[in-house]
């Protein structure tokens, strides 16, 4: 079985049964090849996929879904931090910027009275009903709307109460948003807007409430595209996004909203954007993924090295647009192999323009050997140093 | 009481001379059709609109704008010159060559950038609004667009997020009788867009946009009331689009010459502002005919010294996608340089700035 399978579990969906977990193992199994068959005669059974232990740092375990959110270890170099879940850490970051920029303003649906995830929560109380205002329902206005705000220089925050909802204003983000400082000479940008709006799946949302349309917009050049894994990101990236001076688009993983918490920083910081990081290091193989499966994939991670005695190297992506080629590509260029796992569809996914660069890098400097597994697991490519 | 009239009569005659040179810019359609610049969207008969309008507004005033509205620009002294570096991508358009002709954009004179999707600015344009409100900078900011980008959803949502957040926004929709080629029967069936207004709460007016004192009064009274009341106002003008969509358009494909001419002979918004003027006694034929002459020239030359000047540098093709190059463009700026050292001679290098 590949390391591919292990990812099945997660990847089928929240609601997927054992039964159906177990029928794609079989399948996967038939139609592996090359080195994986010998990891299957080793007569792994079934019982294979339930961790053995969820080790001492393991924090909270939700029992309908399938991951653990593990939290990192606590920051020290940015002053006091508090114990915070994901949507008190976004909190924390809006109450920075509207307590350091007197010109920023957060709109969208229902944020007034404090959101529908409580990301708002005590903030219109806080900095005025001017500043923390409700939308009419109506995503192209809302954010048509912030990108005007921010053409006058003024700090625009919208919020899309979920990111299945976008697509009304995907004309307002890539017509308008990504190209006013292109089309205009840099006489007029928006670089000061950014867009929030809750990500991914959640268990019960079914189509419509828990896609990640990250993709969608990696195609277009001018806005960046940033998911966080945990609170403590979420809180640095954001503040990055706001202060950038691109239009960004700030997704946030909704399953993580209470169930991940940590120690976060009080006071303002940043975290870069454009810049992947290596969670863990390895030998064997790049394991890279963003958002919520970053928590899945550091559990096969844990599972390969005690069933398979597989060191794997872990990148969080972070940015998805302007995306860090070069972390990816030095780690692949020292473990050898790739597998890129997402939750949204396969076919155009973000992993094609991954695999795709670093095929083309790997191409360029050595020749290489290279197969896609089948389609149906076709989460990953391998990439072997076949005839260094 | 003479001072007033005398001073009335300068204000005239300075947009007498305006909608004059607006008169004169046929020789810019001249060169699409001679394939000198691209494209080209004249303004014929909707003068009016521009003059009138632009000249209620404080200088500096928001203008967002759809893509027929050069005269407000032009109400506010931007250069011939720069109309037609923009027109013709060369070195000198402040856009940097990016856009196709009649994009204009300017930063000192507050008229913002346009762009071809319609309907786009009318959200912003409220954004922008919210924004000045929030400055207390008696500012407001105009919008204009047409009949036909005001079916566009992001209208809807330009007009209730307007009237929600109670934003100092004039909306100025030029209801000019076409949409390319659709008219206005089947562009909407409701009593066009001014009617529109009070269903969200707007207060809204329509005026004949060929009588530019009624377009100045109703704009300079909406500006008034949207300082002091921070609340939108609705202008409908009625005016009509005597020339074709563009230059890509043949306009006598869905309409009659005589309805055309009946517009450019009977009712055009420059002709009604000269009789009046010449009624007063504050312009004549002598003054008119030299007045053209040098509006003639002025272009001419324009035209000239535009069509003489380099492109912009092909570097500049990958600059401002975001404030910094990211590392991806930087890559692709360098693919791009080092084919042009190969295979620079298939290109037409010397058209453009080094």
């Amino acid at each position: 079985m590949e390391l591919s399978s292990l990812l099945t579990r997660r990847r089928v969906g929240m609601a997927a049964a054992a039964s159906t977990a177990g029928r794609l193992l079989r399948l996967g199994a038939v139609r592996a090849e090359g080195h994986c068959r010998r990891l299957r005669r080793a007569g792994l059974e079934r019982g294979f996929l339930q961790p053995t232990s969820a080790g001492k740092d393991a924090a909270q375990k939700r029992h309908v879904a399938h991951f653990t959110f593990q939290p990192d270890r606590e920051s020290q170099e940015h002053g006091q931090t508090q114990k915070m879940n994901l949507f008190q850490a976004v909190t924390s970051a809006l109450d920075n910027s509207l307590a350091k920029d007197p010109t920023a303003v957060i709109f969208g649906e229902d944020v007034a009275f404090g959101g529908v995830f409580r990301c708002t929560v005590g903030l219109r109380d806080k900095y005025g009903k001017d500043r923390v205002f409700n939308t009419p329902l109506c995503e192209q206005g809302i954010v048509g709307f912030g990108i005007g705000i921010a053409v006058t220089g003024a700090t625009a925050i919208a919020e899309i109460q979920f990111a299945d909802y976008i697509f009304p204003a995907f004309d307002q983000i890539v017509n308008e948003a990504a190209k006013y400082r292109y089309r205009s000479g840099d006489l007029f940008n928006c670089g000061s807007l950014t867009i929030r709006s809750p990500w991914g799946c959640v268990g019960h949302g079914g189509l419509y409430h828990s896609q990640c349309p990250e993709a969608f917009f990696a195609h277009c050049p001018g806005i960046k595209v940033v998911i966080p894994r945990s609170p403590f990101q979420a809180k640095g990236l954001l503040l990055s996004c706001i202060e950038d001076k691109n239009p960004c688009i700030f997704f946030e993983p909704k399953i993580l909203y209470r169930a991940a918490v940590e120690q976060v920083p009080v006071e303002p910081y940043t975290i870069p954007l454009s810049q992947a990081e290596v969670i863990q290091e390895g030998s064997d193989i790049t394991l890279v993924a963003w958002g919520t499966q970053v928590h899945v994939i550091r559990e096969v991670a844990l599972m390969a090295r005690e069933k398979l005695g597989v060191s794997c190297e872990i990148i969080d992506l972070r940015t998805i647009i302007p995306w860090d080629v070069d972390t990816v590509c030095k780690s692949v260029i020292k473990t050898g192999r790739l597998l890129i796992s997402h939750e949204a569809p396969l076919t155009g996914g973000f992993a094609s323009e991954i695999s795709s660069t670093v095929q083309m890098l790997h191409t360029r400097r050595n020749p290489i050997h290279f197969f896609w597994e089948d389609c149906y697991l076709k989460l990953f490519s391998h990439l072997y140093h076949g005839y260094g | 009481m003479a001072a007033a009239v005398s001073a009335a009569s300068v204000w005239r005659q300075s947009l007498a001379q305006a909608a004059l040179l607006l008169l004169r810019r046929p020789g810019v359609r001249g060169l699409a059709r001679s394939g000198r610049i691209s494209f080209y969207m004249t303004n014929y008969g909707e003068e009016g609109t521009h003059v009138g309008s632009a000249a209620a507004l404080d200088s500096t005033d928001l203008v967002f704008g759809q893509y027929r509205e050069a005269g407000v620009l032009m109400y506010r002294d931007y250069p011939l010159e720069l109309f037609m570096a923009q027109c013709y991508g060369n070195m000198s358009d402040p856009g940097k060559g990016r856009q196709m002709p009649v994009h204009y954009g300017c930063k000192e004179r507050h008229f913002v950038t346009i762009s071809s999707p319609l309907a786009t600015q009318i959200p912003q344009a409220v954004g922008a609004a919210y924004a000045a409100k929030r400055a207390n900078a008696n500012r407001i900011v105009i919008c204009y667009f047409g009949e036909g980008a005001a079916s566009e959803g992001d209208a809807h949502a330009g007009f209730n997020f307007a009237a929600t957040l109670e934003c100092p926004i004039i909306f100025f929709c030029r209801n000019n009788g076409y949409a390319i080629s659709t008219p206005t029967y089947e562009q909407y069936r409701g009593d066009g867009i001014a009617a529109r207004g009070p269903g969200y709460g707007i207060m809204s007016i329509r005026v004949d946009g060929n009588d530019v004192f009624a377009v100045y009064n109703a704009t300079k009274e909406a500006r008034r009331r949207a300082v002091a009341e921070n609340q939108p106002f609705l202008i409908e003008a009625m005016t009509y689009r005597i020339g074709h969509h563009s230059t890509s358009d043949d306009s006598s494909a869905y309409r009659s010459v005589d309805e055309v001419n009946y517009w450019d002979k009977q009712d055009h918004p420059i002709s009604r502002l000269r009789h009046y003027l010449v009624s007063h006694g504050w312009w004549d034929e002598d003054q008119e005919k030299t007045w053209r002459k040098q509006s003639r020239k002025m272009v001419m030359e324009a035209f000239a010294q535009a069509e003489r000047k380099l492109k912009p540098n092909p570097n500049l093709l990958f600059s401002d996608v975001y404030q910094e190059m990211p590392a991806q463009l930087r890559k692709q700026q360098e693919s791009l340089a080092q084919h042009l050292q190969t295979y620079g001679e298939h290109y037409p290098l010397d058209h453009f700035d080094k």
